[in-house]
């Protein structure tokens, strides 16, 4: 099938958002919106899934609690349990009390890092990565939204044109 | 944004098949390269030597180089042995039994050498040896790189045969001129020298030989003389005295050559609820005064009255008629003296026959056990007269020739430019001298002697106990024995050696084997109990006379530091760094003054920012003699009395840092020690003081050192842990018990194998000091110089704290504290007890690492470079010490220390380990420690290794008390004790569990291995 | 307009007639524009403060910690304290982005990106000294627990300085990919707008190539309210765990259960300080009046306010305690802590940290910039003598009198901390120049709800 797009411009997050709303209400399929700041609600008008990664960050942590509750098992009770200042090294639990801070910090360490890091891969962010809105003013004070063209593609110009957009352009997209 | 463009070359591009586009599509560039320019050149190309892989193969090595350049490591020069000496194994020390006579100090010693470097002094115990500060830090002065290297005439350097053709020369002359040749020594009370001496006299005729002690103890000598017929010291059993009254003697000083303190300390200990009392009337604030139960402060010139009094009330029982508290105090002491009868001693120090005699006649009176008349002590035998009347001869030009051994007249002669002046006037001025000092460079002949440990000799400290000085290293110099000069000048091809055991086997020994007395060190002939004969004395003129003597508003006493003597060994690092035990001040001599006379000058102690001590500055004239000195405000000091100490001042043969203190013999006239007529002037300026400890009270913190009286402690009804040596306790369950049988966590299993405790006695401790020493021997403890202790940067690992009260006693405060109640009576409290009383009652309490075993150092460490070992000590891992000092913060003890800088090898700290001989002391067993790194007490642990090893290879048990420290091993007073609380035979264990024990700090609960016991003063009046 | 309602009694935190685009104008104005005189000299001073600083390090470690003031007794002051300083300055920026995210005040959104990067300006400088203060710096890493060929030689997870390292670093790095996100949609407006090509590369690269998709946004706020979910009591942590260097000693005077909550609470206070220091100066000079207004720094000043109060609290509440404890050497170190030697050092931090906030009652005075300006500082010193006091007074006098001492800093002790302030202003000013100091996507998003054009129009409606 054909990809080609209409991008349609708006200067006004509330014109965007009806504009959203019609366009789904009338079955286009909206391929994507740029915006220069989160509008909420936006992602449910257009039917965007919720994420999942607060679900992700979760996971992270305690992948880093264990780590350090094994890290530290294994360096201050099995591979050298000293006498320092008395205290008992003679099981992790006996010495658990003076862990709890490293544990904890760990597990914040964890959960953030790889969170974040997730958060880049998924939306595609890293140094030297190519910016692909299709205008420099999304960035700025302007908002377009991307509609496949399926079939008619002048109707649905003229469909946009009533949702009060300030400019359209059609594209290939690659 | 999306970057599909399409460049423009050029409009040809529009015009669809245009012949250019296609050939530019064709070829790369648009026109030619021209690269025929450099290739076409085939001459050039040819004619250069470097081909592509040449160049490849200089980047090569290049990089090479440079790599291998940056791998090269520092080169440790290190010789073996070609042919191992087979008494020596490396890493395993040796032990050569020897003797220290340096007319100061008179001592047995076992000398630790290692790959034949003595190292380390250490008493010889089966010859009753004991050590002080001076005689540890003696070994020190061996590797003393200012020393005489060798024979001098007149500053220039001479071969020994050189010196001797032209000594015997002029010996020769003189002997014709029939001018007397006067030998000029110290103390050596050496019967083989004597005897030499005598030889040297056969030779060249009326030889005089003048013994002078830069301390003197003249006057005693010449009273016993007049009383028991021979010129020589008493020797006092202070372990069997009930009563001991001293007036103004410091016998745990240096008075009459020390070394009372082992049985002085015998009789403190109350075992079986018995002890001395110890009462003593002094001026300063003398180390025995800061040991007594009862300190009564007079004046020099007042001493006198209270021996007075003391001998009218106990030989014709006469109460003296106007009761000052003085005399109240003297009828007391005089009561508890008749009291305890042959129990009990007078011991005086003031020099003064007169005085002296009737200390003695008292002691006659009680027949007393104590004083001990028969075997008499030879450590002092100078004589004031001969010496006054040998520099006024040299004046007149009545004597020939001036030899001088073992001592340093042009120093310490308070008529010294006299001295200077007859030397001139004599034909041939010979020093033998270890060190460049100020007589060395006044006579014409200076010949370098060997340090003692480099020597042979013998000694005969007391009479019948005869000991041999034996080398324990080849002679590190080009010197030579003053005993070798005097065979060689008499024409003898006999070395000292064989001389001196040719004496040994014909006169002394008997049948007995050379050889074991040299093991031994010491030889004791059958004692011939001649019973001491006593002459009539006409003790009324003494008396008399003794009244006489007047006082003064301002009089100066004159006294020896326990760190630098009489001086000789002023260019000791370690003795200049050790802390008086009762100013806590190093690198000085001050004058010493009371609060209220310092008051009425105007002078005054201050603190600087950093917490640094500085004093006025002052001018003490005494008849014509005047020098500029600060002054120290001493708790304690007598009203209208000052102290300064002798020892000080010295500029030959020093360190530019050595030269510390001011000299104080020039005000030793006619060899007394106590001086009238002392004015005092305030001059500008503020001296910098090197003190240790800035906070001179214990403020009210009776946990610290706990003390009580024996009538409390021989109280049985009462429970010492509730009563007079209160433990902390907790609640558990509604319950009180003891804090430290409370623990959250399950502790470590230390009752296997060695658990290693150390045990201090606060009454056997007199503070003397030794300790300190041993301590910076045995473990390499750097010395820091005056200015980092001006910023408590001092790197003891042992101290001896010294503590005044604030009231008369530290009940007293205890009490002022109870009673601050209420903020503001809390503050009034602690800003009262900050200072000091008049005459304070002081305590001593030695403090090292305590070894805790729940340490809160360890817990703290980030690096775990601090943690506790099997055997019960607080390690160190100097490797892994990153110098966080976070340790050192959380020590409660504060006894870390922490390496600011680069102590060694680094010109800014210009000790001992800055030049190659000063470091041929180092232990080898003990890591010198680097910058950044943080040290402490190990609990000698290479020693106990070490002992554990031996037993190991002998294949043996450890035996009972095999284990020492070094402070244990120095301490002569017995109060330290070192062992192992996991073997029941051990002292230590018995110690740890004494009534009298206790934790420093027990409440923290950091449950230490270093136990006190508490200090009990004896407060019976009688 | 239902989804922008604001209640018509809260104050416009955006103020003039702002459109969307005007925000990215007025935020892209200092990158795009030249650096005035003004910055350049305070940049200059700065940085002469910097290069001091380092000399004065180097000279530390070529030569020895003793050529700081230290001794025996007192083995920390001013290094610790500087270091316990900046940490507690480090506050405020997660604070404000974290904990009033979570509260959901749309005020923070003015100032927080600047709160934040002052966060990891100051960090930095903590994270200085205790690398510093080591005695052997050059084996730093031996607080890391790296497997190395000892095999079994391992760092010491009872020591509250390793729990410093874990938080510490925890801490400074999470704050920094905080920081970061929020910064991908400004560079990316920057980059979009920037005409140099040199400019457009480096915000490029600095915008990871954000586009601002839906789904993009989606995460974004997702992951920003995660992240100020786990940074949140990380913040709380670290200080905590700073305090327990001093609360799990044995020192009277450290020794003390009331130091987490009392630590905290002066980290806020000292943080807030600083962000005012910093603002109303950035607010004058790079004219962003109209978005960090009077009501921001109102605000800040109640908060200043409330944490100054608690903190005094804690200082009553230690005195208290140490008499009624009955433990004679506690009370004594809070004696000597209040009278000793150090007095006149209590003293000020008690007037700084404990009245001069007081003032901030009136509502003049904390409308006040010039007074907030002045508060601000005089606070940061307080906060300094706090530290001091709790490090050098409790060390020079504790158990054995025999050991009791003074300290008194050298010229290099002072040189460093004076570097720190130097690299810290150094860092702040390349921010002010090149960063977008405003989280403009943010505030774009809450124009229309409390931008005041907007505010008046729908008021007007109301009625």
């Amino acid at each position: 099938m054909s990809n080609k797009v209409v991008q349609a411009m708006y200067n006004d997050d509330d014109i965007l958002m009806d504009a959203v709303k019609e366009v789904r209400a009338a079955k286009y399929h909206i391929e994507e919106v740029y915006t220069p700041f989160p509008v909420h609600g936006l992602d449910k008008a257009m039917g965007l899934k919720g994420t999942r990664i607060a679900i992700t960050a979760f996971m992270y942590g305690c992948v880093g609690l264990v780590f350090s509750v094994w890290m530290m098992n294994y360096m201050m009770i099995e591979d050298w349990p000293q006498d320092i200042g008395g205290k008992p090294s003679f099981s992790f639990i006996q010495n658990m009390p003076a862990f709890v801070p490293i544990m904890f910090e760990m597990t914040v360490f964890f959960a953030a890092h790889l969170m974040v890091i997730t958060f880049y891969m998924r939306s595609r962010l890293w140094p030297f990565k190519e910016a692909e809105n299709p205008d420099p003013r999304t960035t700025d004070d302007m908002f377009v939204m991307e509609v496949i063209v399926d079939g008619n593609e002048s109707e649905l110009i003229a469909f946009l044109e009533k949702t009060g957009t300030v400019e359209i352009k059609v594209t290939e997209k690659h | 944004m999306a970057s599909n463009k399409k460049y423009w070359k050029s409009v040809e591009e529009l015009n669809k098949n245009s012949a250019i586009v296609d050939t530019l599509k064709q070829n790369e560039f648009p026109e030619e390269i021209p690269t025929d320019l450099f290739l076409g050149d085939k001459k050039t190309l040819e004619a250069t030597s470097t081909t592509r892989r040449d160049f490849l193969k200089y980047v090569g090595f290049t990089t090479a180089a440079v790599t291998l350049a940056s791998c090269e490591g520092p080169v440790v020069k290190s010789i073996p042995y070609i042919i191992k000496p087979n008494d020596i194994i490396p890493g395993v020390a040796e032990y050569y039994a020897t003797t220290i006579a340096d007319g100061f100090d008179f001592a047995n010693v076992l000398v630790k050498v290692r790959e034949g470097r003595p190292i380390k002094i250490e008493p010889n115990k089966d010859a009753n040896g004991t050590t002080n500060a001076r005689v540890q830090a003696s070994v020190l002065s061996l590797y003393d790189s200012l020393r005489l290297k060798g024979p001098k005439a007149n500053g220039a350097e001479i071969s020994w045969n050189e010196a001797d053709q032209q000594i015997i020369a002029k010996l020769n002359e003189v002997k014709a001129s029939g001018l007397p040749i006067a030998v000029l020594t110290g103390t050596s009370a050496s019967p083989s020298t004597k005897k030499l001496i005598a030889k040297f006299n056969e030779t060249f005729e009326n030889v005089a030989h003048v013994e002078y002690d830069a301390v003197s103890e003249s006057a005693t000598l010449d009273a016993f003389e007049e009383m028991y017929g021979s010129r020589a010291l008493p020797d006092y059993h202070l372990e069997k005295a009930e009563v001991i009254v001293s007036i103004g003697a410091d016998f745990l000083g240096s008075w009459q050559g020390g070394g009372f303190e082992a049985g002085y300390s015998k009789g403190r200990v109350p075992t079986s609820g018995k002890m001395s009392r110890h009462i003593q009337f002094e001026s300063n604030m003398s180390l025995s005064g800061a040991n007594a139960d009862k300190r009564i402060m007079a004046k020099p010139s007042e001493q006198n009255q209270v021996l007075l009094n003391l001998y009218q009330a106990v030989v014709s029982g006469v109460v003296s008629s106007e009761a000052t508290p003085l005399n109240v105090a003297v009828q007391k002491a005089a009561e508890q003296l008749k009291k305890a009868g042959s129990k009990a001693v007078v011991l005086t120090g003031i020099q003064d026959k007169n005085a002296q005699l009737l200390a003695l006649a008292i002691n006659k009176a009680l027949n007393s056990e104590v004083l001990d008349v028969s075997a008499t002590k030879n450590i002092r035998k100078g004589n004031d007269a001969d010496v006054a009347q040998l520099i006024a001869d040299m004046n007149e030009g009545k004597i020939g020739a001036v030899i001088i051994y073992n001592s340093n007249p042009v120093y310490t002669l308070p008529n010294s430019a006299a001295f200077v002046e007859g030397l001139k006037k004599v034909k041939l001025s010979v020093a033998f001298s270890m060190q460049d000092n100020e007589t060395a460079n006044a006579v014409q002949y200076s010949l370098a002697t060997p340090h003692y440990l480099e020597s042979w000799g013998d000694v005969e400290i007391k009479k019948g106990q005869y000991s041999l000085v034996q080398p324990t290293i080849k002679t590190l110099f080009n010197t030579r024995q003053f005993q070798d000069s005097l065979l060689a000048w008499t024409g003898s091809k006999a070395t000292y050696y064989d001389f001196l055991k040719e004496t040994w086997n014909t006169e002394i020994l008997g049948d007995k084997s050379w050889n074991q007395a040299l093991h031994d060190g010491v030889f004791a002939a059958d004692a011939v109990q001649s019973e001491a004969i006593s002459l009539e004395v006409d003790l009324e003129t003494a008396a008399a006379q003794l009244a006489e003597v007047k006082g003064s508003d301002l009089e100066l006493q004159l006294y020896v530091k326990i760190g630098l003597g009489d001086g000789q060994m002023a260019n000791n690092p370690w003795l200049q760094e050790f802390p008086d035990p009762i100013t806590r001040t190093s690198w000085d001599n001050y004058l010493t003054i009371s609060k209220s006379d310092a008051d009425a000058l105007g002078a005054v102690n201050n603190h600087v920012a950093n917490g640094a001590l500085n004093g006025s500055m002052v001018e003490l004239s005494i008849n014509g003699v005047s020098e500029i000195l600060p002054v120290l405000i001493q708790p304690g000091q007598a009203k209208g009395s000052l102290g300064l100490a002798l020892g000080y001042g010295r500029t030959q043969g020093l360190k530019a840092e050595m030269q510390t203190g001011k000299n104080a013999y020039k005000f030793y006239k006619n060899f007394n020690n106590f001086q009238t007529g002392a004015t005092l002037k305030l001059v500008g300026g503020e001296h910098e003081f090197a003190c240790v400890q800035l906070q001179n009270t214990l403020m009210g913190r009776g946990d610290i050192i706990k003390e009580t009286t024996l009538e409390v402690f021989n109280d049985a009804s009462l429970d010492p842990k509730h009563t007079w040596n209160l433990i902390p306790v907790v609640s558990l369950d509604h319950e009180e018990v003891e804090a430290s049988s409370v623990d959250l966590w399950d502790s470590f299993d230390r009752t296997i194998g060695h658990h290693f405790n150390l045990s201090i006695d606060l009454n056997a401790c007199t503070g003397c000091g030794a300790c300190v020493i041993a301590c910076h021997a045995e473990n390499n403890v750097p010395v820091v110089g005056k200015d980092e202790i001006r910023r408590s940067r001092d790197m003891h690992w042992l101290r001896i704290d010294r503590y005044y009260s604030h009231e008369e006693d530290f009940a007293g405060d205890n009490e002022v504290k109870e009673n601050g109640k209420g903020a503001m009576g809390f503050k009034k409290a602690m800003d009262a007890l900050e200072d000091p009383s008049e005459n304070p009652s002081v305590a001593f309490q030695p403090v090292m690492c305590q070894h805790c075993n729940h340490a809160p150092c360890e817990t703290v460490c980030p690096v775990a470079a601090t943690s506790h070992g099997r055997q019960g000590q607080n390690q160190m891992a100097y490797n892994r010490c990153v110098g966080t000092r976070y340790c050192a913060n959380n020590c409660p003890y504060k006894v870390r220390r922490f390496n600011w800088f680069e102590y060694p090898n680094n010109s800014k700290f210009d000790y001992n380990m800055n030049d190659d001989l000063g470091k041929m002391v180092l232990n080898p067993d003990v890591v010198v420690r680097s910058r950044g790194v943080m040290e402490k007490c190990s609990m000698c642990i290479q020693m106990t290794q070490a002992t554990i090893l031996k037993a190991k290879k002998e294949g043996r048990p450890i035996n009972t008390n095999e284990f020492e420290t070094a402070c244990s091993n120095a301490c002569t007073a017995g109060a330290m004790v070192f062992g192992d609380v996991n073997k029941p035979e051990d002292t230590v264990t018995g110690l740890a569990e004494d009534k009298r024990a206790y934790h420093l700090l027990e409440h923290i609960g950091t449950k230490p291995n270093v136990v006190y016991h508490v200090k009990v003063r004896n407060t019976q009046e009688a | 307009m239902s989804s922008h309602y604001e209640a018509p009694i809260r104050r416009p935190l955006i103020v003039g007639d702002k459109s969307y685009h005007d925000i990215s104008v007025d935020v892209a104005a200092p990158v795009e524009g030249k650096a005035n005189k003004l910055w350049w000299t305070a940049f200059s001073v700065a940085l002469v403060a910097f290069l001091w600083g380092i000399g004065c390090i180097v000279y530390t470690i070529g030569t020895g910690i003793g050529v700081w003031g230290l001794n025996k007794t007192v083995g920390w002051a001013w290094d610790i304290t500087n270091f316990v300083w900046w940490v507690g300055i480090g506050h405020a920026g997660t604070l404000i982005s974290a904990v009033l995210l979570l509260f959901r005040q749309k005020w923070r959104m003015g100032i927080n990106r600047s709160a934040e990067a002052m966060t990891i300006f100051s960090v930095i400088q903590a994270g200085l000294f205790p690398v510093i203060h080591m005695g052997r710096v050059w084996n730093a890493h031996f607080v890391l627990p790296l497997p190395n060929q000892f095999g079994t030689l391992w760092t010491n997870f009872n020591s509250p300085l390793l729990w410093d390292v874990f938080a510490i670093s925890t801490y400074l790095s999470v704050s920094l990919v905080f920081w970061w996100t929020g910064l991908l949609p400004d560079f990316a407006m920057l980059r979009d707008r920037a005409i140099r090509p040199f400019q457009k590369k480096i915000y490029g690269l600095l915008s990871f190539g954000w586009t601002g998709r839906a789904k993009d946004w989606q995460r974004f706020e997702e992951v920003s309210l995660v992240l100020a979910g786990l940074a949140t009591p990380l913040v709380l942590s670290v200080h905590t765990i700073v305090s327990f260097d001093f609360a799990t000693s044995v020192i009277p005077g450290w020794h003390t259960t009331i130091f987490p909550p009392y630590f905290v609470a002066g980290a806020v206070f000292s943080g807030f300080a600083m962000v005012n220091t910093l603002l109303i100066i950035m607010r004058k000079v790079s004219n962003l009046e109209a978005y960090i207004t009077k009501q921001h720094i109102e605000l800040m000043n109640i908060v200043i306010m409330i944490t100054g109060s608690i903190v005094g609290c804690a200082y009553i509440t230690e005195l208290f305690i140490a008499w009624y404890s009955g433990v004679e050497y506690e009370q004594y170190a809070f004696l000597n802590r209040a009278t000793g030697p150090y007095w006149w050092a209590y003293l000020l931090m008690m007037s700084c940290n404990v009245f001069s906030p007081q003032f901030m009652w009136f509502k003049r005075l904390r409308t006040s910039i010039t007074f907030s300006f002045i508060i601000s500082i005089v606070v940061n010193i307080g906060m300094w003598f706090e530290r001091f006091v709790i490090i050098v007074t409790s060390l020079h006098r504790d158990y054995l009198p025999s050991s009791w001492t003074m300290f008194s800093p050298t010229f290099v002790d002072i040189g460093i901390f004076i570097g720190t302030i130097g690299f810290f202003f150094v860092l702040f000013l390349l921010y002010a120049r090149t960063f977008p100091v405003i989280a403009q996507a943010e505030v774009k998003s809450i124009l229309k709800a409390s931008g005041e054009k907007y505010k008046k129009l729908r008021d007007g409606n109301h009625e």
